[in-house]
């Protein structure tokens, strides 16, 4: 039985007007293709075959063993008083580690905030958007990154390279004018597309939600 | 060479069987991720983003399903995610444009039908604007999209039924186009 909400003729209406929504360019597949390379190349993930999974997990029971064991050995045996050198080690490396985690909080999320601002832009790169509100959005992401390119991550030659490309692209775009910046803006785009900086950073990014992720277990 | 040896390969590292693999779907993904973003920058990002999670995460496709299927998952995660960030982040940068345009008064001439479409569809409520597109707009069928957007077929119908009900009311003005 037919549905008292259904209608042959407006359904078929309707099919055929909606092929006119966002209706597809051909598909650059070579264009993609290439990025896709590229940014897999980049990740150089090490694939773990499933025997090797459980080596790894072996491993790492293994060790939270041992830390636990020695932790428990030093609250039981270690006297307070004549204790001060070990235990500000101990201090000094629990600060360090949360220092760590604080920093890969912060890079992650300065990552996530830079890619959804690129990835803006360049969807927004052919229309009228606010283009001193880019640029004053730009210039604080380049603030952040030379921040991180003084900072030890620099020293990770990928990530270096990255915040280096970053570096450049959100430059070129706290210095558009607001009054004649259509072509600036193609050029901006085509300089990201060349250097396929946005697949890089979000292959740079970890998955799932960011700051959770990071801290799981260590806060 | 059918699609389960296809896969084989690419599992065991061979180039060619990747690319090969890519060729034999990219039309596809191309086009749902450009549907749903009407972007071809973003529909070129997220077809990217889909093959590149494809390829990281093959060992864990078990081939219970079709793999265009299990493609597909992966791209409307990847798109209705990406869509979801981009909108957050314009929306505020319209917020900010919002505060500093109060009292300019906008005037819109009268929306043609393709318009007033675009307008209605874009109206919808996110679940019922994915499956519209994906069922009316590309001909995927219930059971692809309830795999795809992890819901029941039941449920694809119920939102493919309700899209098409806001849409009739949204474009009444036009019911001469449909009962000729």
């Amino acid at each position: 039985m037919m549905d008292q909400h259904e209608d042959p003729k407006f359904e078929q209406w309707l099919k055929d007007a909606a092929k006119s929504y966002h209706s597809p360019v051909p598909t650059p597949s070579e264009e993609m293709w290439k990025r896709i390379e590229t940014a897999r190349r980049s990740k150089r993930v090490i694939e773990l075959r499933p025997w090797m999974r459980w080596v790894v997990a072996a491993a790492a029971v293994l060790i939270l063993g041992i830390g636990i064991g020695r932790w428990s050995a030093n609250q039981a045996s270690a006297p307070a008083a004549t204790s001060t050198a070990p235990a500000g080690t101990q201090v000094a490396n629990e600060i360090d580690s949360l220092a760590n985690v604080a920093y890969q909080v912060a890079a992650t999320q300065y990552l996530s905030r830079t890619e959804a601002f690129l990835t803006s832009f360049r969807a927004d790169a052919n229309r009228s958007a606010n283009t001193a509100r880019l640029a004053r959005q730009a210039r604080e992401l380049l603030a952040t990154t030379q921040l991180m390119l003084d900072s030890p991550a620099a020293d990770n030659p990928r990530l270096r390279s990255l915040l280096e490309d970053l570096e450049l692209v959100l430059m070129q775009i706290s210095l558009l004018n607001p009054v004649q910046d259509g072509h600036d803006r193609d050029l901006i785009t085509q300089g990201m597309n060349q250097t396929n900086v946005l697949p890089k950073l979000r292959s740079a990014i970890p998955a799932g939600p960011v700051p959770v992720r990071r801290t799981e277990g260590a806060l | 060479m059918d699609e389960s040896q296809l896969i084989a390969r690419v599992r065991a590292g061979d180039s060619a069987a990747e690319r090969a693999l890519y060729d034999a779907h990219v039309d596809r993904v191309y086009r749902l991720a450009f549907r749903l973003a009407g972007d071809d920058a973003l529909a070129q990002d997220f077809t990217q983003e889909t093959f590149i999670r494809a390829f990281d995460r093959l060992g864990s496709f078990r081939g219970d399903a079709a793999f265009s299927t299990w493609l597909h998952t992966i791209t409307t995660t990847v798109v209705l995610n990406g869509l979801r960030k981009v909108k957050r982040f314009r929306q505020r940068e319209a917020d900010i444009d919002d505060a500093h345009e109060i009292g300019v008064v906008q005037r819109h001439a009268e929306p043609d039908l393709k318009a007033r479409l675009k307008q209605a569809i874009d109206d919808l409520p996110e679940g019922y604007r994915t499956v519209f597109l994906m069922h009316d707009v590309e001909g995927y069928t219930h059971e692809e999209i309830g795999v795809a957007l992890g819901v029941e077929t039941g449920t694809s119908k119920a939102q493919l039924s309700r899209a098409r009900a806001k849409l009739r009311v949204a474009l009444s003005d036009f019911a001469g186009e449909w009962v000729k």
